[in-house]
């Protein structure tokens, strides 16, 4: 088979023999640290949350101290010691076959994801352009192919082309306007406003209502999913074992700050029943700059959003497949058609492959509205399918301590099992909470709900990857995967 | 491969995103078209300031509302309860997660019929296929206020 097998991972592994090997190509941890970031925030959830006030800090940093911590350190410690990402760790620390289930789950997830961000991108597009086309299927549909088939296009010429554009698109469309948006938030208090949302200590607790509010305060902690996905790029550092974790540490700040710091300087300027639910991300942008008579900002704010969205969504693209390929080569876990490599190193065939079925889900999205409909309860399925690596990637932490505790780290993360117990713990309150129907469904019986959410995370977090476990011949093994 | 190599290969990439993001901003610039103040406007700004004040709010400031929306609503009353528009905001009323993380919640009552309010004001012809979506939603008290 002509191809290229993946670079060697580093000191502690051996090199492949009978294979060529294609350079890493080199990133910063500031590069990575901007990657993560992109993978994580924008500023799309920030009219979202405005509408909480103040509150929107706690429904931020418990999520942050239960979840996000927990992900980032665990991650660091972990890439620091092992290159591959999640699937190696889990690997490693667990089995294979379960090091599998992990990255199939990450890769799995995103297929139904893409449709949903790139009808936001298309629909924002649209503001800038027409408002009429937002509601025209074919239009959507053709964005959504276009920017997706790029994507894919990107992304196969190597990790140091969407590195580049994933870097930037955060900086262009997300911390500049972040930046702008809080600026101005704080020339609207300097100036003797009274904030829009009450900003007394009193509201610094969201309202507790039962079940709702602890729908709204556990499934917050998926706001950090992602945090280790970058990870499979840590063999493109010059020094994995230090900079990843610096990197971690930048990312997680910068996350922090670019999810609360925005929502709040909106909650400052738009009162909450300008900042709808329902009128759309630019609705609220529309107001906050035409309070500063800067209206003319919202088409650019708009445009630096579509760049930090298709950023963001790069560093999918390439991340989890990345990971998929990896074990599949080592463990023959997928046909030998779906490991090839291009030129550039890049598993072009699973991206292609996932993009056929992106293509077929996003046609359905923009064109039958039956499906676009009760689409986001697919974000409920592909969030619970996620949620598994998580549960996998805690538990191979703690044995990997255990068993593996003089291997070379990087970075130890203190009291390791009480990180990993917490992030184990908030992850499946996630997904239980997960199986809690939320307004979309209406007044529907509860137990269809739950058999449609597990039906869905049943099929594609355990039978799909089984059926691959199951199906796998031992020819499609590539030549030298057993190194590790 | 050098990482210059690398940049050299790739900046023609960068170069058209570039150009295209730029267009994008200078299209929409250009589309943008600032709201006249009118007696009507005005009014209608007014109206949605009292109902802001019987909800609980701050009494906003009318002159942004003005500018925001203008006679028409702008592109709140644009198609409001299209199947396109209509799967947007259900996917958006979801948690605080801006990627993968996405995932609906149970929604605040009042938030979710802010819209509503601005169609009753600005489209009325448009709100009933909104209101028939917004109908559908179980919904919270999940503001505090």
């Amino acid at each position: 088979m002509a191809s290229m097998d993946i670079p060697a991972d580093g000191p502690h592994e051996v090199a492949r023999p009978a294979v060529r090997a294609v350079a890493a190509p080199r990133l910063t941890w500031l590069t990575l640290a901007l990657m993560t970031t992109a993978s994580v925030a924008s500023l799309r959830a920030a009219p979202t949350m405005a509408v909480y006030g103040l509150a929107c800090v706690f429904l931020y940093l418990v999520p942050a101290v239960v979840f996000l911590l927990p992900t980032a350190l665990v991650s660091a410690e972990l890439a620091s010691g092992w290159n591959g990402g999640v699937y190696r760790w889990v690997s490693e620390g667990l089995s294979k076959p379960l090091g599998f289930l992990a990255v199939w789950c990450q890769f799995a997830m995103t297929i139904f994801y893409y449709p949903s961000l790139l009808a936001f991108v298309a629909s924002t597009i649209a503001y800038v352009i027409n408002p009429a086309l937002a509601s025209n299927g074919v239009y959507t549909a053709i964005v959504i192919m276009v920017l997706y088939w790029t994507g894919v296009w990107v992304s196969s010429r190597g990790t140091k082309a969407l590195a580049g554009l994933s870097s930037w698109g955060l900086v262009i469309g997300t911390l500049v306007p972040g930046t702008i948006l809080v600026v101005l938030g704080m020339v609207f208090l300097a100036q003797g406003n009274p904030s829009a949302a009450p900003m007394t200590a009193s509201h610094l607790l969201p309202q507790w209502t039962g079940l709702a509010s602890l729908v709204l305060i556990v499934n917050n902690f998926l706001s950090y999913s992602g945090m280790e996905m970058n990870a499979v790029h840590v063999s493109s550092l010059k020094n994995p074992a230090k900079e990843y974790p610096k990197s971690m540490f930048l990312a997680m700040g910068l996350v922090l700050l670019i999810f609360i710091l925005p929502a709040l300087a909106i909650s400052w300027v738009v009162p909450a029943d300008q900042t709808s639910l329902t009128a759309g991300v630019m609705q609220a942008f529309e107001a906050f700059f035409s309070y500063f008579h800067i209206g003319w900002m919202t088409p650019i704010a708009a445009v630096m959003l579509i760049s930090a969205s298709l950023a963001g969504m790069l560093t999918w693209l390439a991340g989890p497949s990345k990971g998929l390929l990896e074990i599949s080569r080592n463990e023959g876990y997928l046909p030998p058609y779906l490991q090839k490599l291009n030129k550039h190193g890049i598993q072009q065939n699973i991206l292609v492959t996932q993009g056929v079925v992106t293509t077929v889900i996003a046609l359905m999205y923009a064109l039958i509205p039956g499906v676009s409909s009760v689409y986001w309860i697919f974000s409920t399925i592909t969030t619970q399918v996620y949620l598994i690596v998580y549960l996998l990637m805690f538990v191979a932490a703690i044995r990997l301590r255990r068993n593996q505790p003089d291997h070379p780290r990087g970075y130890r993360v203190p009291a390791l099992t009480l990180v990993c117990v917490t992030g184990w713990l908030a992850s499946a309150a996630a997904l239980v909470i997960g199986f809690v129907p939320p307004s979309q469904f209406g007044g529907n019986s509860v137990g269809a709900y739950v058999a449609f959410v597990g039906g869905g995370l049943l099929v594609l977090g355990v039978l799909i990857p089984w059926a691959f476990l199951k199906f796998r011949k031992p020819s499609w093994r590539m030549e030298g995967g057993d190194a590790e | 491969m050098s990482p210059t190599r690398f940049a050299s290969e790739h900046k023609w990439i960068y170069i058209s995103a570039i150009v295209l993001l730029v267009a994008l901003a200078v299209i929409g610039v250009i589309n943008y078209t600032s709201v006249r103040k009118t007696n009507e406007a005005t009014d209608k700004a007014n109206q949605l300031a009292d109902a802001a004040v019987a909800a609980g709010y701050p009494r906003p400031d009318t002159d942004t509302i003005v500018r925001t929306l203008g006679t028409d609503g702008g592109s709140v009353c644009e198609d409001p309860g299209s199947a396109l528009k209509s799967a947007l905001w259900k996917i958006n009323v979801s948690n605080g997660a801006a990627f993968v993380g996405q995932r609906p919640v149970i929604g605040d009552t009042q938030a979710l019929r802010a819209e509503a309010k601005i169609l009753q004001i600005y489209c009325p012809d448009k709100l009933d296929d909104f209101q028939d979506r917004l109908d559908d939603l179980d919904t919270d008290d999940t503001v505090r206020r």
